[in-house]
């Protein structure tokens, strides 16, 4: 499902993560963990293509990153849901616009938007809240929106950066309990974490980064 | 049909979200386009004066005092069977007294002391327009000024040739002031639609993270841009149509300038819907301008 090569990336000559080798396979929850600055978020922006490598490859479902088009790109994005720390939730727009966006793009009926987004917001139990601002919901609730906005398209691939960051345990340990429901339906996880909890709630394979490099790579395979 | 009601709502809201820099935007355009559209207001005018002055032109050939009858009808065979001769008309020795004291109803006593007629008969000769050129009418009058039974050929056409020209230079003109204003109605949309792109830059982002093709993202300022264009020309129509009605009021001609019939005009219907169509592309071509550098920036 995903693999990464050799991979390295600098930052002004800083180098973010140094010859990184990884392969995930399809269904897998997997957990990058690493203290700050560590390359997770690198490692991710990578993987859904917002930055660009220095070296090696990274093969997404048999396709390589590193040579698709510009063009090419939103259209393996759509084959991915993306989960921010930040929520990245488009302010002016109400839970319902918000969580419909990804499928808005890829030309859906009204229809079948609907029934898809509804899906989703009741999936991560916000469906109560789809009229409302992101601004009006809690942190939490923001961050069940933009899980539901990840995996309104059913993704094949969901990479999550800190979901929790801001979370009292009780909200995270939530988020990971949708994280792998999600992950139950067939759906590849990579989570990118410094939370402990996270860590022993999920109890799956860790990747553990330091410094841009791989330094551990445990329960493979559980 | 869902998306394209999407890139308007979108457009929409930008422009509202840029509520002042849209009525900047519009206020600049309007004054740009109102500037051409006064110098196209005068060159239209002037063309249909130089048209109607082309189409109204006449050349009098005056008939020597004592020619026989026979001679009249033979000169009169002469001009009809010309190839160059769209329209004839006789005016005798007596229209055209009748004509004089009729247009100079004051200057009539000036012929009372002369005891006989002193005016000639003659006819008026409308040309074809494939011989109207100043060429063409010189050559048709000195091939008649030898004919028998001819004393004159009259014809005065160097002020119309003059404001032929001059109409040929204004609308030269018009294209490079026309060029220069639209260069600048183009910068002004390019400049408001860049301050939009910069305010929804995070959801710019956002919307490519979850996989817009740029397409996607671009046509909603595009169409804003158009928006804007079509506003501009829409109010500048409307500052010409007031500052038309005025300049008419004021000098008090209502349909007539410069002693021609026709009058001024106001831009037709027509031209008015190509303004607004001109505003239109001008504004989308500004949004153009500032959406290359979004497609220029990382996907």
């Amino acid at each position: 499902m995903i693999q990464v090569f050799h991979v390295t990336k600098h930052y002004d000559r800083r180098p973010a993560l140094t010859d990184v080798n990884l392969q995930i396979g399809k269904g897998e929850f997997v957990l990058l963990m690493g203290p700050s600055g560590a390359g997770k978020t690198t490692l991710l922006k990578l993987l859904y293509c917002a930055t660009s490598l220095d070296e090696g490859q990274i093969l997404i479902q048999g396709r390589n990153v590193a040579r698709l088009k510009p063009s090419a790109v939103p259209y393996l994005r759509r084959t991915m849901g993306v989960v921010f720390q930040d929520f990245k939730l488009l302010p002016k727009k109400s839970v319902y616009e918000n969580v419909a966006l990804p499928l808005l793009v890829q030309g859906l009926s009204t229809f079948e938007t609907r029934r898809k987004v509804m899906e989703a917001l009741k999936a991560v139990g916000v469906d109560h809240r789809k009229e409302s601002r992101p601004a009006m919901l809690s942190a939490g609730e923001q961050q069940r929106v933009c899980i539901a906005r990840s995996i309104v398209n059913s993704p094949i691939i969901l990479l999550a950066d800190e979901p929790t960051g801001n979370m009292d345990a009780a909200l995270a340990s939530e988020i990971v309990e949708l994280f792998k429901t999600i992950n139950a339906r067939g759906t590849t996880v990579l989570v990118a974490t410094h939370n402990r909890q996270v860590i022993e709630q999920v109890g799956r394979r860790v990747v553990a980064l330091d410094q841009g490099k791989v330094v551990s790579d445990e329960g493979k395979g559980l | 049909m869902r998306r394209l009601i999407h890139f308007v709502r979108e457009a929409l809201a930008n422009i509202r979200l840029n509520r002042t820099t849209t009525i900047i935007a519009v206020a600049t355009t309007a004054f740009t386009l109102a500037c051409f559209g006064v110098f196209l207001l005068l060159y239209l005018n002037l063309r249909a004066m130089a048209t109607s002055l082309q189409s109204d032109f006449k050349v009098v050939v005056y008939v020597k005092d004592g020619t026989p009858p026979p001679g009249l009808s033979e000169l009169q065979g002469l001009l009809k069977a010309d190839p160059g001769v769209q329209a004839l008309v006789y005016v005798s020795k007596e229209q055209a007294l009748a004509d004089f004291r009729a247009q100079f109803p004051e200057e009539s006593h000036l012929l009372q002391g002369l005891g006989e007629n002193p005016l000639p008969a003659s006819f008026i000769v409308t040309l074809a327009p494939s011989r109207r050129s100043p060429d063409g009418v010189r050559r048709w009058a000195e091939r008649f000024k030898s004919t028998p039974g001819v004393e004159q050929v009259q014809y005065s056409r160097d002020w119309i040739d003059n404001l032929t020209t001059v109409v040929g230079y204004l609308e030269l003109a018009a294209v490079g002031i026309g060029t220069v204003l639209s260069a600048a109605s183009i910068t002004i949309i390019a400049s408001t639609i860049r301050l939009t792109l910069y305010a929804r830059r995070d959801e710019i982002d956002i919307m490519r993270l979850i996989g817009a093709t740029a397409g996607f993202i671009k046509i909603p300022y595009l169409i804003e841009g158009a928006m804007l264009g079509v506003m501009g020309s829409a109010v500048s129509l409307v500052m010409l149509k007031g500052g038309f009605e005025l300049f008419r009021a004021r000098l008090g001609m209502p349909g007539r300038f410069l002693g021609i019939e026709s009058g001024v005009h106001f831009f037709s219907g027509q031209v008015a819907v190509l303004i607004l169509v001109a505003g239109l592309v001008l504004g989308f071509v500004g949004s153009l301008v500032s959406v290359l550098d979004l497609g220029r920036a990382k996907s």
